[in-house]
C-alpha cells in the first residue's frame, strides 16, 4: 500500500508541480502573480476538447493546436489588458488577471453548462503493474513532461542569455529597458508562454479530473500551495513541493483520516512556513551595487 | 341584559372580521373557468437545469387543458423565477400568493429556498405541492396545507439503504461521501436504516468535492472487503470513484444517489466495466428513453419542442397527477379547504411516473416512501425493484 501511495501522489504531485512551474514562469518574468492561471489551465483544456471530441483532430495535433492558440490568447491578454494598467498598483494586476479568468470560466460555463464532460486519455494503454504497483500511462506521461519542462526551463532560465534577460526584468524594469530590453514585449511573451503551460496543465489534467468550467480553481489553489511551499520563484522547488503535496495528501488521506487529504498540505504549508518563511528552496535576493 | 347583546355583537363583529378573510381567501385565484396555480422554479442561474422539472409540470397541465381542464377549469400556471435563491424565494412567493393572489402553489426546486418560504405559505395558508426539492423539513413535521409530492431525503436514504440490504449475504458495508449536508441528507438516513437492521458501517470515508483522485479511500476500501459501498458523491467525483475503483481492482457494488444518473456516469467513464457495479436510485418507473416514459417525454416535446429531457424532467409530474385526482374528487365546487381535504384522501395513488405510489394522510404529508433503483444487469440499464429482482 505504502509504494503504490507514493507512486499515486507522485503522479497527483505532478499535476499541481506543473500549474506551479506556470505560475512560477509567469512570477519569475512579470513579477505578477497570475490569479486566474486556473482558467488558462480550463480554457486549454476546453480548446483541446472541441479539436479532439468536436472537430476529431487527433490528440497531438489538437494539443499543439490549443497550446498555440492559448499562446496567442497570453500574449492578446498582456497585450490589451495588462499593459495599460501596469504602471497602477499591483492589486489592480492581480484582480485583471481574476477579472479575465473569470470571464473564460462564464464562456465556458454559458457553451458548455455546468455539466462534467468526458475527455479522452492521452494514452490509452492498461496500466502497468510492477509487483504490488499500478501505475497508467497518462501518469506516466504527465511525470515526464514535467521532468522535461523543468529540465527545459531551468536550462534556459539559468545557462542562456534569456534567462539574464528574465532576471534583469525581474529586477529592475528601468535598468532592463536602459540595457535595451523590450520590457513591454518580453511581458507579452512570458504571458504567451504562460497561458501556454497553462493548456500543458489543462490537456494533461482534463482526462483525470473530467472536464469542466471550474476545473482549474482547485488545481490554482494547489498550484499556489506548491509555489509557495517551494519558495516563489524557485522553479525546482515548485516540482519538488508539488509532489511532496501529492505524496503527503496520499499518506495522510491512507493512515490517518480522508477527511485529512485536503487539510494536509495546508498544514504542512504552516510547519514549513513557520520554520523557513521563505519555502523549501527559496532564497533571499541580494542585489549587488 | 345591554352588556350581554353588545358582547354579542362584538363578538360577532370579530367573527365577521376574522372569518371574513379566509372564506375570501377560500376561492382566491379561482373563476368558473380557471385555477390559477403559482409554479415556483430557478428559471435563471446556476442551477436552471432544475427548472426542468417545473417544465415538465406545466406541460402536463397544458395537457390536462388541451383534454377539457378539470370540473370545468383550465390550470393556469403562474411560474416564477427563485434562481434557486432563499430570498429570492421568498420574494416570488409574496408575489404569487398577495398580487398575483394564485389558488395553490406547485413546484419549487430548491431545499433551500422551499424550507425558507415555508412560513410565509403556513401563514397564508394556501395549498402548496412541494413537486422536486426533497428536503424533509418542508413538509415534516405535517402541516395541514404543505404536502410533498417526491422522495424526501429520508425517504432517498432509506430506500439506498434498503436496495444495499436486498443483496443476498450484505453484512459488511462502507459509506463514502462528501463532507457536506448534501451527502448528510442521503447518508445519515441509510446509516439508521442499517442499524436498525442490525449492520454498521465497516468503513466511513470522506471525499472532498473538487478531489481528482480516490486513491487512499479505493485502498482502505480494498483492505475492509466491503459486500457493498454507499457513495454520497457528486457527478464528477462518481466518475473519478468508480474509475479508480477500477484501477486498483475493487469489484464490489456502489450503491449512489439521485444526484447522479447511470446512463450520464456511463458516458463519463466511458466504458461499462466501470461502470457495470454501480447503481443508483431512480424514482421512474422506466429507464428515461424506456416505453412506460415515451408518453411523458412526448407531453413535454409537444408543448416546449426545445426543451432537452434530462432526469429532472419528469419529476414534478406524478404531483401534478395526485393534484388533478383531487380536483376531480372536490369537483366544481372548489375551495382550498375542500382540496386540502381532497389531497388528504389520496392513497396508493400510481402515476405511472414515479417508482412509487403517492399516499397523503391528514398525518403524514410525505408523499412518495419509496424508489426503484437502475443498474447495469447483462450490460444494459435495467429498473430494478430490490437486487436482482426488476421492477415492474
Amino acid at each position: 500500500m505504502f509504494l503504490q501511495l507514493t507512486l499515486s501522489g507522485v503522479s497527483q504531485g505532478a499535476l499541481y508541480a506543473l500549474v506551479a512551474l506556470s505560475l512560477t514562469v509567469i512570477y519569475r518574468s512579470t513579477s505578477i502573480v497570475n490569479f486566474g492561471h486556473g482558467d488558462f489551465v480550463m480554457a486549454g483544456a476546453f480548446l483541446a476538447y472541441v479539436l479532439v471530441i468536436g472537430l476529431g483532430v487527433a490528440y497531438l495535433p489538437a494539443s499543439i493546436i490549443a497550446i498555440v492558440a492559448m499562446f496567442l490568447l497570453g500574449v492578446a491578454f498582456s497585450r490589451g489588458l495588462i499593459r495599460p494598467i501596469r504602471g497602477g498598483p499591483h492589486i489592480g494586476l492581480a484582480l485583471m488577471s481574476i477579472a479575465f479568468g473569470f470571464t473564460l470560466r462564464g464562456i465556458a460555463a454559458t457553451v458548455w453548462g455546468r455539466d462534467v464532460l468526458p475527455m479522452p486519455r492521452v494514452f490509452n494503454i492498461d496500466p502497468i503493474i510492477i509487483g504490488p504497483v499500478l501505475i497508467t500511462g497518462n501518469a506516466l506521461f504527465t511525470i515526464g513532461i514535467v521532468a522535461v519542462l523543468l529540465a527545459a526551463f531551468f536550462t534556459l532560465l539559468h545557462l542562456t542569455d534569456i534567462g539574464k534577460m528574465v532576471q534583469a526584468v525581474h529586477q529592475s524594469e528601468r535598468g532592463a529597458r536602459l540595457i535595451g530590453i523590450n520590457v513591454g514585449r518580453f511581458h507579452d511573451f512570458s504571458w504567451g508562454v504562460g497561458a501556454a503551460l497553462g493548456a500543458v496543465g489543462g490537456i494533461l489534467i482534463a482526462p483525470v479530473s473530467l472536464l469542466h468550467p471550474d476545473l482549474g480553481a482547485g488545481f490554482l489553489i494547489k498550484g499556489f500551495a506548491a509555489m509557495t511551499l517551494g519558495g516563489f520563484g524557485s522553479l525546482g522547488g515548485a516540482v519538488v513541493a508539488g509532489l511532496l503535496l501529492g505524496v503527503v495528501e496520499q499518506y495522510a488521506g491512507a493512515y490517518i483520516d480522508t477527511a485529512m487529504i485536503d487539510i494536509t498540505p495546508y498544514l504542512l504549508i504552516i510547519i514549513v512556513l513557520a520554520v523557513r518563511p521563505l519555502g523549501l528552496f527559496g532564497r533571499k535576493v541580494v542585489v549587488k551595487v | 341584559m345591554k352588556t350581554g347583546v353588545a358582547k354579542l355583537g362584538l363578538f360577532a363583529a370579530i367573527a365577521f372580521l376574522v372569518a371574513g378573510p379566509v372564506l375570501a381567501g377560500e376561492t382566491t385565484g379561482l373563476t368558473d373557468n380557471s385555477i390559477k396555480i403559482g409554479v415556483m422554479g430557478p428559471f435563471s442561474g446556476n442551477a436552471s437545469s432544475y427548472s426542468k422539472a417545473e417544465i415538465g409540470l406545466m406541460a402536463y397541465f397544458k395537457m390536462v387543458n388541451d383534454e377539457g381542464g378539470v370540473a370545468g377549469r383550465k390550470l393556469v400556471a403562474v411560474p416564477a423565477d427563485t434562481a434557486c435563491d432563499p430570498a429570492k424565494g421568498i420574494a416570488a412567493a409574496k408575489k404569487l400568493i398577495y398580487q398575483d393572489k394564485v389558488f395553490m402553489l406547485q413546484g419549487n426546486s430548491c431545499s433551500g429556498v422551499a424550507v425558507a418560504i415555508k412560513r410565509e405559505v403556513v401563514k397564508a395558508g394556501l395549498p402548496w405541492i412541494v413537486a422536486h426539492a426533497v428536503s424533509d423539513t418542508i413538509s415534516t413535521p405535517t402541516v395541514k396545507n404543505i404536502f410533498h409530492g417526491v422522495p424526501t431525503g429520508n425517504t432517498n436514504g432509506e430506500a439506498m439503504a434498503a436496495f444495499v440490504l436486498s443483496k443476498p449475504g450484505t453484512k459488511r458495508v462502507a459509506i463514502v461521501e462528501h463532507p457536506n449536508d448534501w451527502a448528510h441528507s442521503y447518508t445519515n438516513p441509510a446509516r439508521a436504516y442499517l442499524k436498525a437492521h442490525g449492520v454498521d458501517p465497516v468503513l466511513d470515508l470522506t471525499m472532498e468535492r473538487g478531489a481528482t483522485d480516490a486513491t487512499a479511500q479505493v485502498l482502505k476500501l480494498r483492505q475492509a472487503k466491503p459486500d457493498f459501498i454507499i457513495a454520497a458523491l457528486y457527478e464528477a467525483e462518481t466518475a473519478i470513484f468508480l474509475r479508480d475503483m477500477k484501477k486498483y481492482g475493487l469489484n464490489t457494488p456502489v450503491m449512489g444517489t439521485a444526484g447522479t444518473d447511470l446512463q450520464d456516469t456511463l458516458k463519463r467513464v466511458g466504458d461499462l466495466d466501470t461502470v457495470k457495479n454501480y447503481h443508483v436510485l431512480h424514482p421512474y418507473v422506466d429507464n428515461l428513453d424506456g416505453p412506460r416514459m415515451k408518453k411523458w417525454s412526448k407531453m413535454i416535446h409537444k408543448y416546449y419542442p426545445k426543451q432537452d429531457l434530462t432526469n429532472f424532467s419528469y419529476i414534478s409530474i406524478g404531483s401534478g397527477i395526485a393534484l388533478v385526482k383531487a380536483l376531480k374528487a372536490v369537483g366544481p365546487d372548489l375551495t382550498r379547504s375542500k382540496l386540502i381535504a381532497a389531497l388528504d384522501n389520496i392513497r396508493g395513488l400510481h402515476t405511472g411516473v414515479l417508482s412509487a405510489p403517492i399516499t397523503w394522510t391528514p398525518k403524514d404529508h410525505r408523499g412518495v416512501k419509496g424508489s426503484a433503483v437502475a443498474g447495469f444487469v447483462d450490460g444494459k440499464p435495467t429498473i430494478l425493484k430490490a437486487w436482482g429482482t426488476p421492477y415492474e
